[in-house]
């Protein structure tokens, strides 16, 4: 085992910009050799940016990059290949119809034949040097997503990487899952290789780096710091930094995940009302686009939010599709407002009071090449007939007014809603469906990629939503956010609710529950 | 306003390099650059009566090319006006054919609701087909043009076919006088009035009514409005069945004005223009009727090019396939020059 050399990865002044927007400005850092050193901030801090840098895939503008002492010059994979980076992306790309050995030879060299039993042999023995428990002739799509990531981390070490970057590794992991991972990590460390996290749980980050450095706003705000001497309230307060914007303490806990969440003692009054939307042993048929839902119960009260939690993938989306009519109901009953509306169309679920804030802001909440005010007024429009006779000048005011109400930063109605931030097109997407008349209100994933102001304003309008006496499902696989808004939660697993809990809610419990292991 | 304006500039750069590109083409083939434009312009829109010319070919172009607009905005590639066109003026000319010695008051209206109703319904299948099983309209109103190419010359040939013909190519019996909205020019008060009506009654549709709204965000992101719990179905027909019957009524004129009888193969070009204009104009009811005009202006001056000028008339044939090649290729270079417009527009 060769000794790691004093710094491995040196930056200068790097600087990366997207158009007019600066994701890196002036970023200077170096990480020392065998160690693991976590990158932190908000979404929109630069933290991916900084991590497909060093991978070689965006070019900086300005800056030079050194690793193990070589100048590398920036914007190209081979040559940070070569100079020994690997990257293990937020999502990940194998080839789900690939074999494990098949996904692995073609990170390899390609090229060459082999029988498939040759391939399999070479690539099992690999797996299990690197303790990966995955059959190398099982296919990619049978795999779990613990498994997947396993098997990314193992396909990047194929070419023997010395610098080894995880861009939110945990995100997509149930909390048993994301201690696995850091314990793999830990070994990895062991042998030699130098790996930086891109992670954004303070709690992730005290647990397994070994150095610490924030970005917030594209700029080094400080680091790499030994993550021995910092405390979780310190990171925070550099994570957020001077904010403009009040955040009560307990959201600033969960912005952060500083500690391990506890619960919003807010509304947990004894709920005595009628339930808003009420699902029984609701199956609907595969479509193709996640798992079907598989004997699901689910009440919503008027006046609570009720968190779905789950790892991504298990059937949240289609039971937000479900609910919203956009998959079909196989057998069991769906109640709105006491209304049987298991085949009723959207619309007139619609105008029952559903709102749906869907998983995809950019396809399905909003159409990015059409003006706001044309994507603020779908709804209104669709509750007339096509025929009918619109006003664009009253349709126009009343988007302006509803734009200030929810405080969307836009210049004129006419522009198109690609132009906005991902926090004001989230805002745009709220105006419209958090109107008077909404009651039950879905909002699936309504704080991803957005950062902690915005993040903030989306949980303080759920739980406005909640005192105006809404039914809330809040989908989120963040169990800290899931944690401190909502007042019960329930957890998903393979298309079917294994569990339910009631606040005070335990990290471990609901944890385990995601896993599958109290089904 | 200034999204429009960008529109235009984008437009016009197009043309303009197009039509460099067919200098170059006309110079190589041997005809002097310079002056085949000069004459084209002439004869387009320079002449003795030339704008009475060019509206000839522009209102029934502009008539049909709005259909188009409306299906390309929801998202439909019509390309099928050609067919349909063809299906309505058939429809039409049976009507008339049927009820030949009724008063012209009583068959024209109905020749027209023929017309409209058989551009419709050749616009029906392929928009069943495209929403009940996804099948790709681009191909099916392909096809159905070849289809209703082939009916029109069974047609002309067969159940309506004039038995005094003499000429290469069969056609029906001229209509009665009386039956007639226009001289063989091609422009009346009917004609214009009937363009006119349907440019305001679309420009109506598209800006102001929640079908025209809805389509145009539903061409653009169809999944954003199904979320919203629009019902892809009523959008999607009703887009396909006014675009079939606008270009089913640009034939029934065709055929009860200027024409005056079915041809085996009358107009060939007239569908595909219609996409062209279309496509020039953004998809904008304003913009189609200035491409309109255009684009009459064009089909007139290739009457008059081998006549007056002795140029072919392919050279018309020319600029409208360079047209169509540059508008449909996305040039990053116009796309820029367009953006100078729309920049301050775009803030985050």
């Amino acid at each position: 085992m060769k000794e790691p050399p004093d710094v491995v990865l040196a930056c200068r002044n790097i600087y990366v910009t997207y158009g007019e927007v600066v994701a890196l400005d002036d970023v200077s850092i170096n990480f020392r050799g065998g160690m693991i050193h976590a990158v932190v901030g908000q979404n929109g801090a630069g933290k991916t940016t900084f991590a497909r840098t060093v991978a070689g895939l965006v070019r900086p503008a300005t800056g030079s990059l050194e690793i193990n002492g070589r100048p590398i010059p920036g914007g190209n994979v081979n040559d940070a290949r070569s100079a020994g980076v690997e990257l293990v992306h937020q999502s990940f790309a194998l080839p789900p119809s690939f074999t494990v050995a098949e996904a692995m030879q073609f990170g390899a060299d390609g090229g060459r034949l082999y029988t498939r039993a040759a391939l399999e042999r070479r690539w099992q023995a690999h797996l299990d040097a690197l303790d990966v428990k995955v059959r190398a002739g099982a296919q990619i799509r049978s795999l779990t997503v613990e498994q997947q990531q396993a098997v990314e981390i193992a396909r990047a070490l194929v070419t023997d990487a010395s610098l080894l970057i995880l861009d939110e590794p945990t995100a997509v992991l149930s909390p048993e899952g994301a201690d696995k991972l850091f314990e793999r990590i830990r070994r990895l460390k062991e042998r030699g290789v130098t790996i930086i996290l891109i992670l954004h749980k303070i709690r992730e980050v005290l647990a397994v780096s070994d150095t610490v450095s924030v970005l917030r706003g594209g700029q080094l705000i400080d680091g790499p710091l030994p993550a021995a001497d910092i405390d979780a309230e310190t990171l925070a307060s550099l994570i957020i930094g001077p904010s403009g914007r009040a955040i009560a303490e307990e959201d600033r806990n969960s912005l952060t995940g500083a500690t391990p969440p506890t619960t919003d003692g807010a509304a947990t009054t004894a709920v005595t009302s009628a339930p808003m939307l009420s699902l029984t042993n609701v199956t609907t048929l595969s479509d193709g686009d996640g798992p079907p839902l598989d004997s699901v119960d689910l009440t919503v009260h008027a006046g609570e939010i009720v968190g779905v939690a789950g790892v991504e993938g298990n059937g949240q989306r289609t039971l937000v599709r479900a609910i919203s009519a956009l998959a079909d109901v196989a057998s069991g009953t769906l109640e709105i407002d006491g209304h049987d509306m298991a085949d009723s169309s959207l619309l007139s679920r619609r105008a029952l009071g559903l709102r749906v804030i869907p998983f995809e802001r950019n396809v399905e909440g909003l159409s990015l090449t059409s003006p706001l005010w044309e994507n603020w007024s779908v709804g209104r429009l669709l509750s007339k007939p096509l025929h009918a006779a619109i006003r664009p000048d009253g349709l126009r005011r009343d988007c302006r007014a509803a734009f200030d109400d929810w405080d969307v930063r836009y210049s004129n109605v006419e522009q198109r809603a690609g132009s906005l931030s991902g926090g004001n097109a989230q805002k745009v997407i709220l105006s419209r469906e958090m109107d008077d008349a909404a009651r039950l209100i879905v909002a699936a994933q309504p704080t991803r990629g957005l950062d902690i102001g915005a993040t903030a304003f989306v949980w303080d309008a759920l739980r406005d939503a909640r005192q105006r006496g809404c039914g809330v499902v809040f989908v989120s696989s963040d169990l800290d956010e899931i944690f401190d808004v909502a007042d019960r939660v329930v957890v998903m697993f393979a298309g079917r609710v294994v569990a339910e809990f009631c606040a005070p809610f335990d990290l471990a419990t609901v944890g385990s529950a995601m896993t599958g292991a109290q089904a | 306003m200034s999204a429009n304006f960008s529109a235009i500039i984008r437009a016009t750069v197009f043309i303009v390099i197009a039509l460099v590109l067919c200098g170059i083409i006309f110079e190589i083939a041997g005809y002097p650059g310079i002056q085949t434009f000069d004459a084209i312009i002439d004869g387009a829109f320079l002449r003795r009566n030339a704008l009475e010319h060019a509206l000839r070919w522009a209102l029934p172009l502009f008539i049909t090319a709005t259909g188009v607009v409306i299906s390309f905005r929801a998202g439909y590639f019509n390309i099928g006006a050609q067919g349909q066109f063809y299906v309505g003026a058939i429809c039409a000319a049976f009507v008339a054919e049927w009820l030949k010695g009724y008063p012209g008051a009583v068959v024209v209206p109905l020749c027209f609701v023929a017309g409209t109703a058989g551009g419709a319904l050749w616009a029906l299948w392929p928009g069943l087909l495209r929403l009940r099983s996804g099948a790709d309209e681009v191909i099916t109103t392909l096809m159905g043009n070849f289809l209703a190419g082939l009916l029109l010359v069974y047609v002309t040939a067969g159940p309506l076919k004039d038995p005094s013909g003499s000429g290469q190519q069969a056609s029906s019996r001229p209509l009665e006088a009386a039956y007639r909205i226009s001289t063989s020019n091609g422009v009346s008060p009917t004609i214009i009035g009937i363009a006119i009506f349907v440019g305001l009654a679309m420009w109506f549709l598209v800006n102001r009514t929640a079908f025209g709204v809805l389509s145009g965000l539903g061409g653009r992101n169809p999944t954003m409005v199904q979320w919203q719990g629009a019902s892809v179905w009523r959008i999607g027909l009703a887009s396909f069945l006014i675009s079939g019957a606008l270009a089913g009524l640009a034939g029934t004129i065709e055929l009860m004005g200027p024409n005056g009888r079915l041809a085996g193969g009358f107009l060939p070009a007239h569908g595909f223009t219609a996409v062209l204009i279309a496509l020039v104009a953004g998809l904008s009811i304003t913009g189609t009727a200035i491409a309109a005009f255009f684009f009459g202006g064009l089909a007139s001056a290739a009457l008059y090019l081998p006549v007056i000028a002795g140029l072919p008339s392919a050279a018309i044939d020319i600029i409208n396939a360079a047209i169509a090649l540059f508008i449909t290729a996305k040039s990053r270079f116009v796309d820029r020059l367009a953006n100078i417009w729309r920049r301050p527009w775009t803030t985050s």
